[in-house]
């Protein structure tokens, strides 16, 4: 990692970023995939920006994308705490998207905190000695007698002090440590302490600027119509009475881009406001070619599904001798899981504006991955990724949604035909029925237990579509990547083999917030709990049974810290006395390891008939060093909510190849009179900090189910549990 | 006939379709952003406005109806964001994405208006009609109910 003094470097003159004060880049080591000898340090590849103005205010400026996540606040914090800065005087910045300077933007898989945190960190420490040197150079002392402290530099013998804003200047003329010493963890001011979000009065004032609130002179707005089935085609158009309306200025037809992250092909509708946009588009007379996809039927293909894992497979993966361990077991248990299709439904739909000019291409966008519309749009236009600029704004939810730019990029595509800024915003409908879609699964495990319920073989099938055929549309079924978190499963299994089943895809599939660790967190802790009733065990001794058996040296950390989550959970739900509770009230545990975090659930519920109320959750999470209480808090919150809607209903339904739901009354997400009690454990392990956007979303399916499984008896293998027909 | 509207104590003319919703009158023709588009069926709440004090879906709600009425939205309801629920929605840290968080502001100041004295139950059914997807649901009702009790103690 370089740290450096950029505040006079020219490309912060010309990169709109405000000048003078110092500045301080922070450049990350290469990804793990490129080697060192390719790193050239003579180019300065800043990943973002600590930027300390002379009037003391601290900017910073953040190359990860903020979605509500709360990485804006985290990491600004980390520096702010090195550098003994007022969290007061931070302003926090969106970078535009732009990967030499800042390093990898795309913002996924829980990685933010993983990756930022030390060079954050180290970013923060620079700046202080820097300032103390500056001080130390005005006071002609040595620096070794002074220290920062919130905002300002003490010279202690002579009682003298200068603030921070005062000393900016001069530290910026001066050489940047090289190796910053960091702070002990005790010291910490901010960091793993609760700090508000950085971005919040601006939210209850609703001054906040999302994605779709971008305003530019001469806009223009668009809505836009998708061919409802994956790989159709447009037939016919009758756009006559679309182009009647008053205010409409064109319609537009947007061929598909066969790009991963490109258009689906519809047809565009502009207007001189996004309602006269979709008041039109309603009357576009469309006929649609329906094509490879036209009767991809959820119900069937789940059904096909089944079939799948429940005879022989494709061999991924195989240790020990899985079929003597059967053989020779005393008891062999069977279940078969399912899950269907969801969406990630952010509050706000995808939206952007772009204006695409002879020489330049400028985006406004909601987003996780800036590159990715870089990249699309350049190969779209033809032109240098470079030459697309984009501002990254907050995004109104994103849930993995927003990593993928078809939007952006049919914005590109009607600017371009109309030649002005055109703001596109996606309507609910659009958005959930021509989405990127969690997987539809089905999981079949078997497993021979002996008399004390050691686990003497497991076999486990898989088949869902997975995220490689957007990629690769050929892909039939999951590969070895795909099942690494079913191979590496913390548990002690000696005989094991894991097999994946047939499963084209026939729509978009994507990320969803914790992405496979949904459908393998509920099989596997599911399963445990079947397990340990067929063995006559309690659950949770039963669980920590499994962790101890695990005699992988590799291992025996994640067993460790899994147990620690999961008896720590226990112990704050009161799962030893669960027998006090009402006969209709159970308790359900899971754990689930994913993203590099460890979280445990204790669901409580009352079950009468078959209605399910969720009355209490306990969450433990080991994510090592946690950043920031009221943001881990948070996630867990909401990755209970999230959780809980698609355990319990939520659920995308096709049907003759389109998607049947169409807003919030038919894809009925949790609402607050479902919400239950929530607390949250937090355990500190002492390791590296790791992320928790994700983590927490895999263990409540089964933690649910394990409940009311204790409470009622009626096991629940199918997500969601109670699908709404529609 | 008065074709105007009255905005956050400004009065504007209803200058568009009288068939255009408040909703993007709002966002659209005057550029007031605060106010969000979540579903355009009244499903979700992100929306929600008041239209003389009473919370109201903006994205279902015609403008053309609305000559000669008053208009709150998220950016009018206090001088300084110091509204008791703007309060309380910072002392309790509630916003995640934030997108969802002036329609559940402006949905939960026009209930407390018409029930001062609300019980838990009444607080859910009152806000069950705002999504977040986020998922900050606990912390709305915990900010919620203390804003009640903090608007009691200025009545009192």
């Amino acid at each position: 990692m370089t740290i450096a003094n950029v505040s006079r470097r020219d490309f912060i003159k010309t990169s709109g970023l405000a000048t003078g004060g110092l500045i301080i880049g922070v450049t990350l080591p290469p990804m793990a995939s490129a080697s060192d000898a390719h790193v050239d340090n003579a180019t300065f590849n800043p990943n973002a920006f600590v930027h300390l103005q002379d009037n003391g205010d601290l900017l910073i400026y953040c190359g990860r994308c903020e979605m509500g996540q709360g990485i804006n606040t985290a990491l600004p914090a980390a520096v702010a705490d090195e550098m003994e800065a007022d969290w007061q005087r931070v302003t926090v910045r969106q970078a535009d998207g732009d990967e030499e300077k800042y390093g990898p933007q795309g913002t996924g898989g829980s990685r933010s905190i993983n990756i930022m945190f030390e060079p954050m960190r180290k970013a923060g420490a620079s700046a202080k000695l820097m300032l103390i040197a500056a001080a130390a150079k005005v006071w002609k002392v040595p620096p070794e007698e002074c220290q920062a402290e919130n905002h300002f530099v003490y010279h202690q013998p002579s009682g003298k002090k200068l603030s921070f804003g005062q000393l900016a200047n001069i530290a910026a003329t001066l050489e940047v440590p090289t190796k910053p010493t960091l702070k002990s963890v005790d010291d910490f001011k901010y960091v793993g302490k609760f700090i508000p979000n950085q971005n919040i009065h601006q939210i209850i004032k609703g001054e906040l600027t999302y994605g779709v609130d971008t305003k530019l002179p001469g806009l223009k707005y668009a809505s836009v119509v998708h061919c409802p089935v994956y790989g159709g085609k447009l037939k016919s158009l009758d756009k006559s009475e679309a182009l009647a309306i008053k205010g409409v200025l064109d319609v537009i037809v947007i061929e598909r881009l066969e790009m991963p992250f490109g258009s689906l092909g519809g047809v565009a509708v502009v207007a001189d406001n996004s309602w006269t946009a979709q008041k039109a588009a309603k009357l576009l007379k469309i006929e649609w070619e329906r094509g490879p996809h036209g009767s991809y039927d959820t119900k069937s293909y789940k059904a096909q599904l089944v079939k799948n894992v429940e005879s022989p497979a494709e061999l991924v993966s195989e240790r020990g001798d899985v079929t003597t361990g059967l053989k020779n077991a005393s008891k062999v248990v069977k279940a078969t899981y399912t899950g269907g299709h969801i969406a990630h439904s952010p509050m706000e739909p995808n939206a952007s504006v772009v204006w695409v000019q002879k020489d330049s291409c400028e985006v406004w966008a909601a987003t996780q991955a800036p590159k990715a519309i870089q990249d699309t749009l350049a190969a779209y236009l033809k032109r240098d990724a470079k030459d697309i600029l984009v501002h990254v704004t907050m995004a109104g939810g994103a849930f993995g949604r927003k990593f993928k730019c078809d939007y952006v990029h049919e914005a590109a595509v009607i600017s371009q035909h109309i030649n002005a800024p055109v703001q596109l915003t996606w309507t609910r409908e659009e958005d959930m029925r021509t989405g990127y879609y969690h997987s539809i699964s089905a999981q079949h495990i078997e497993a021979g237990i002996d008399e004390h319920g050691a686990i003497q073989g497991w076999l486990h099938r898989v088949a869902f579509p997975a995220i490689g055929t957007l990629f690769n549309p050929a892909q039939q079924r999951a590969g070895k990547g795909e099942l690494s978190a079913v191979d590496n499963y913390p548990y002690g299994i000696e005989n094991f083999r894991s097999e994946s089943g047939e499963a084209p895809a026939h729509t978009r599939i994507g990320w969803y917030r914790a992405v496979y660790a949904i459908f393998y967190g509920f099989s596997f802790s599911s399963f445990s709990d079947e397990l340990a009733y067929a063995a006559n065990k309690d659950p949770l001794s039963y669980l920590n049974q499994l962790y101890d058996a695990n005699n992988n040296p590799d291992q025996q950390e994640q067993a460790k810290r899994s147990k620690a989550v999961l008896n720590l959970v226990a112990e704050k739900a009161n799962w030893h006395n669960r027998d006090k509770l009402p006969k209709n009230q159970g308790i359900g545990l899971a754990v689930h390891f994913s993203f590099s975090t460890y979280v445990a659930m204790a669901v409580k519920v009352e079950v009468n008939g078959e209605d399910i109320k969720v009355l209490e959750v306990d969450c433990a999470i080991d994510c090592g060093q946690v950043l920031n209480i009221n943001g881990a808090t948070a996630q867990m919150e909401g990755a209970v909510v999230m959780g809980m809607g698609l355990a319990l209903r939520t659920e995308i339904t096709f049907r003759d190849g389109a998607v049947v739901n169409s807003n919030f009354h038919d894809y009925p997400v949790l609402r607050i009179n479902e919400m239950p009690k929530v607390n949250v454990h937090i355990h500190n392990s002492g390791h590296k900090p790791t992320g928790l956007g994700e983590p927490g979303v895999a263990p409540f399916a089964p933690a649910l189910g394990n409940a009311v499984y204790a409470a009622s008896g009626k096991r629940y293998r199918d997500l969601p549990f109670k699908p709404m027909s529609i | 006939m008065d074709k105007s509207i009255i905005i956050n104590g400004e009065k504007y003319p209803i200058d568009v379709e009288s068939d255009m919703p408040l909703l993007w009158f709002l966002r659209d023709h005057l550029e007031k952003t605060g106010t969000k588009f979540g579903c355009g069926a009244g499903l979700c709440g992100a929306c929600t406005v008041h239209i003389d004090g009473v919370a109201t879906r903006a994205c279902i709600t015609p403008v053309g109806t609305l000559a000669g009425r008053a208009i709150t939205t998220i950016e009018g309801l206090s001088e300084n964001g110091d509204h008791p629920l703007q309060k309380a929605w910072v002392a309790n840290n509630v916003p995640q994405c934030g997108y969802c968080q002036a329609g559940q502001i402006m949905n939960a100041a026009s209930f407390l208006k018409q029930n001062p004295n609300p019980s838990a139950d009444d607080i859910d059914n009152a806000m069950q009609g705002n999504i977040c997807r986020c998922g900050t649901y606990q912390r709305i009702k915990k900010a919620v109910a203390e804003a009640a009790d903090e608007l009691a103690k200025e009545v009192s």
